[in-house]
């Protein structure tokens, strides 16, 4: 027998026996688009003691690659990270691209950036509401309502950018074009709508007696610990902790803008999922108001394409909280080193922290994993 | 307290081993701390100065220099200043103890930098791969030596 026929254990096997009653349980979403990944879960066929999460199935080492791409090519590498919120990905960026070449973009550019960057926060947050309803063993059919739900946002951004996923819409000094005629009056009228369906979710899911008992009390991060395992974004305003990017180093257009910043005490899988349905309505309060102050000018100014030496850090909110974006510079066309700190990959930490702080049974797993609204692809780089 | 204030403290508290401290910009403080002052000056930072929040770890080659450039960043909650915490260690023989016990934080991105960078920490628990395969033993892929002809595609690349 060769060996290319021995197997290091079998691929097959998801469950492991481990005796005394216990078991390790292989589980994951293996998807194309949102990633591959495990969670191996430690547990007695009823509580579960542990779990780790294996990431790096997708690694395809986004810093080395950005080392030998200008300012310029390294855009596309880093906007699929995630394909769910490229535009607020893409932002963390150029964000950094633009403080290391000095260049501020024009103000018309940051407010058509910001409306692009709520209208993916709202498309990233309705696939996270999805999937956290259908693994509360609510109905998955509710998965497809929100599925159907970002189709007209997919579609304004369609005809904003080009593209209905991936627009490599930002680039440094700018926006690739303005906003095209007939935009604003289709985005109010969909605005309009989808205040309504916002209260739909609301109704169904957040007033619903079987969504409250999965995930109430279930999966608690108090707000110490959310600071010290550093978790990102609206788990960590669930928890009480007044963070949001937005507001405390605004970038875009936030500065400009008057919205409210949605804090939650309890901390709980229930808070999670709740900030996220009022983080929608501050989305639309935020496209509003940009929309209707937007300033006249250019879309776009001409960047130098080197950098002087240097470094610089830009912090972002993704819809999957704040990412930080580190370059340093040694004078040249390409970034000598870029750090890229996704929000998945602390958030992961805290998914492994919760089982050994508190009871969490082997049901309530996927509702754990879930409200946090992880994304492996981010997390993998 | 602001930026210049935390500045001075540090200097007055750690007096030489403070290499480089800096404040460029609002909310933005970059310090520099010789290796063997690094565990005392995380504390310090942490207790007194209220950097309570680790948001990033990681690392720099610099094969000229022959060091890797370490850095910790790190979010104060009562100030809502960010720190970058750095220092230098050896590149032949790259050791620095874990902040692992100051900021729980950083244990992923540590793992990550030891594994990408080929950086012992010393005292951390679970120095095992994370993004690359178990298998992996070609090198520490984001040291500036590591050869990417390897890994180009067969029809060629922008790059040369």
């Amino acid at each position: 027998m060769s060996d290319m026929m021995v197997y290091r254990g079998n691929p097959f096997n998801e469950i492991e026996e481990l005796g005394d009653g216990m078991f390790r349980l292989h589980m994951g979403p293996q998807h194309p688009i949102s990633g591959q990944g495990r969670f191996i879960i430690l547990t007695d066929g009823e509580r579960v003691f542990d779990i780790e999460v294996d990431i790096g199935y997708s690694h395809r080492g986004t810093e080395k690659l950005l080392e030998h791409r200008t300012f310029i090519q390294g855009i596309v590498p880093v906007e699929r990270m995630v394909m769910i919120d490229t535009a607020n990905i893409l932002m963390g960026y150029i964000g950094a691209v633009e403080r290391i070449l000095g260049v501020e973009p024009p103000p018309r550019a940051n407010y058509i950036r910001t409306i692009v960057m709520e209208m993916n926060r709202i498309i990233s947050h309705l696939y996270a509401l999805g999937l956290l309803s259908e693994s509360a063993a609510w109905n998955p059919a509710v998965f497809l309502w929100t599925t159907a739900d970002r189709e007209p946002f997919l579609d304004l951004l369609e005809m904003l950018t080009g593209a209905r996923w991936s627009y490599s819409f930002f680039v440094p000094g700018g926006v690739r074009a303005d906003i095209p005629r007939g935009f604003k009056e289709r985005l109010l009228v969909t605005l309009d709508w989808f205040e309504k369906r916002i209260d739909v979710i609301e109704e169904a899911w957040i007033y619903n007696e079987l969504f409250r008992m999965r995930t109430e009390g279930m999966g608690v991060i108090s707000r110490q610990e959310a600071i010290e395992w550093g978790v990102a974004g609206p788990n960590l305003r669930a928890s009480g902790v007044a963070y949001d990017t937005r507001k405390n180093e605004p970038y875009a257009a936030y500065g400009e803008l008057d919205f409210k910043m949605v804090t939650h005490t309890a901390g709980d899988a229930y808070a999670r999922g709740w900030a996220r349905v009022e983080e929608m309505r501050v989305s639309v309060d935020i496209i509003r108001q940009a929309i209707e102050n937007m300033p006249d000018g250019p879309v776009r100014v001409r960047v130098p394409q080197r950098a002087k030496p240097g470094e610089a850090l830009f912090r972002v909110e993704t819809s999957r909280g704040e990412m930080n974006v580190y370059i340093v510079s040694d004078g040249k066309d390409k970034p000598y080193r870029v750090k890229i700190s996704p929000a998945s990959f602390r958030n992961f930490l805290a998914i492994e922290m919760i089982p050994k702080t508190q009871t969490v049974l082997l049901a309530d797993a996927p509702v754990l994993i879930y409200s946090f609204d992880p994304w492996f692809l981010d997390a993998d780089r | 307290m602001n930026t210049q204030e935390a500045i001075e403290k540090l200097k007055n508290k750690f007096g030489e081993k403070i290499l480089e401290a800096s404040s460029p910009r609002e909310n933005r403080l970059y310090i520099k701390v010789s290796n063997d002052a690094l565990v005392e000056a995380a504390k310090y930072l942490r207790e007194e100065l209220g950097f309570d929040m680790a948001i990033s770890a990681g690392g720099t080659d610099y094969p000229k220099k022959n060091v890797i450039e370490l850095f910790w960043i790190i979010w104060s909650s009562t100030d809502n200043v960010t720190l970058i915490l750095k220092t230098d260690v050896d590149r032949e023989n790259p050791k620095i103890p874990t902040l692992r016990d100051i900021w729980l934080g950083v244990q992923k991105f540590e793992r990550e930098t030891w594994e990408l960078l080929g950086v012992e920490y010393e005292g951390h628990p679970n120095l095992k791969p994370l993004l690359l395969p178990e298998d992996w033993n070609e090198g520490y892929p984001l040291r500036k030596d590591f050869k990417l002809e390897p890994y180009r595609a067969p029809w060629g690349d922008e790059e040369k």
